[in-house]
């Protein structure tokens, strides 16, 4: 092997070294699944709810928690609530707790609320609740996105997009 | 090689693929004359804006923007939000301006909101783009691009 050629081969393996580590940091930033990270910076959040009370996540530290970021204007978000009101009426009892962060005003979610009988929390968040979500995986900042924390609260699952029935109760009932 | 892959990381997601908000709904405008704007959606496929979202204004209020023509649309029935109509593809609308000033510009804010076929929706948004008019006699001015918004607003009072 030539001096030359020995130096080409040192280019390239340092290029394929270089190209490896920006994959690698890319795929974990950009990931879309925050899935197994820790979620202390959800349960950190304290929010007001429709009241104007506020609302520290970390109460419900120890269940299996369902955050939901929702709002009026968002059609398949809608769609997809009665289902979760549903669930947090049958498995609520065993430490399952539905919590929704609306991107919205509070008058239209109390509106929506009576319509559908909600029978968990409504947060209010604003812009920061839609970082929040970005920091969560949600790159496009696009509703509904939901993350689903275990009891030792790390983060199990994340979707942007509604959720099935199936699928959701069946993550539910693996952590429950 | 490392802008490439900063790309293709950036742009990994599992499921289904999805554009950024000014991606799926490229605005863009331009004076026909010092009495008129026109302001162009491409809306991507696969997604659509709602026509009752769609409001228009003009800076200096001295412009005097006028009620906007919007095109028909298509009206569906929304088993949330009743009769609404919706736009796809291209959407050309005209707004009028009672004293555009020929030679000067003005500044357009357009507010939008429009969601995806696959069940995503996206926030308000917001953009501004700044329009030089064309002096008396001139033809149209170049169509202005709208870049991505700084940011979204949900607290507006619409």
């Amino acid at each position: 092997m030539t001096l030359n050629q020995s130096r080409w081969l040192m280019v390239v393996a340092a290029a394929v070294a270089l190209a490896a580590g920006a994959w690698v940091a890319r795929t974990m930033l950009f990931s879309p699944s925050a899935a197994g990270q820790s979620a202390a910076a959800l349960l950190g959040v304290t929010l007001p709810d429709t009241d104007g009370k506020d609302q520290p996540l970390a109460q419900w530290t120890g269940k299996v928690l369902v955050v939901n970021f929702w709002a009026t204007w968002c059609g398949p978000c809608r769609e997809e609530m009665p289902m979760f009101v549903r669930l947090q009426r049958e498995r609520g009892p065993n430490g399952l707790q539905f919590v929704g962060i609306a991107v919205d005003q509070v008058d239209k979610v109390q509106k929506f609320a009576g319509e559908i009988g909600l029978n968990y929390p409504a947060l209010i968040g604003g812009y920061g609740a839609m970082e929040l979500s970005k920091s969560l995986g949600n790159s496009l900042m696009a509703l509904p996105f939901t993350v689903i924390v275990d009891r030792s609260g790390r983060v199990a699952h994340t979707q942007l997009g509604p959720l099935k029935e199936e699928q959701l109760a069946s993550i539910v009932q693996q952590l429950l | 090689m490392l802008a490439a892959l900063g790309f293709a990381g950036a742009s990994w997601a599992a499921g289904p693929k999805l554009l950024p908000a000014d991606q799926a709904f490229r605005l863009s405008a331009r004076a026909l004359d010092a009495k008129t704007l026109e302001i162009r959606f491409d809306v991507a496929d696969g997604y659509y804006l709602y026509r009752d979202k769609l409001k228009f204004g003009v800076e200096p209020a001295t412009a005097g923007a006028g009620v906007p023509v919007l095109p028909p649309g298509k009206m569906i029935e929304d088993e949330f939000f009743g009769k609404v109509v919706t736009y796809r593809g291209p959407v050309v609308v005209r707004l009028p301006l009672a004293a555009g000033p020929p030679g000067g510009s003005v500044s357009l804010e357009v507010d939008s909101q429009g969601c995806a076929d696959a069940g995503v929706c996206y926030p308000p948004q917001q953009q501004r783009l700044t329009l030089p008019l064309p002096s008396a006699g001139a033809g149209p001015s170049a169509p202005v691009e709208a870049s991505p918004p700084k940011k979204s607003y949900f607290n507006s009072t619409k």
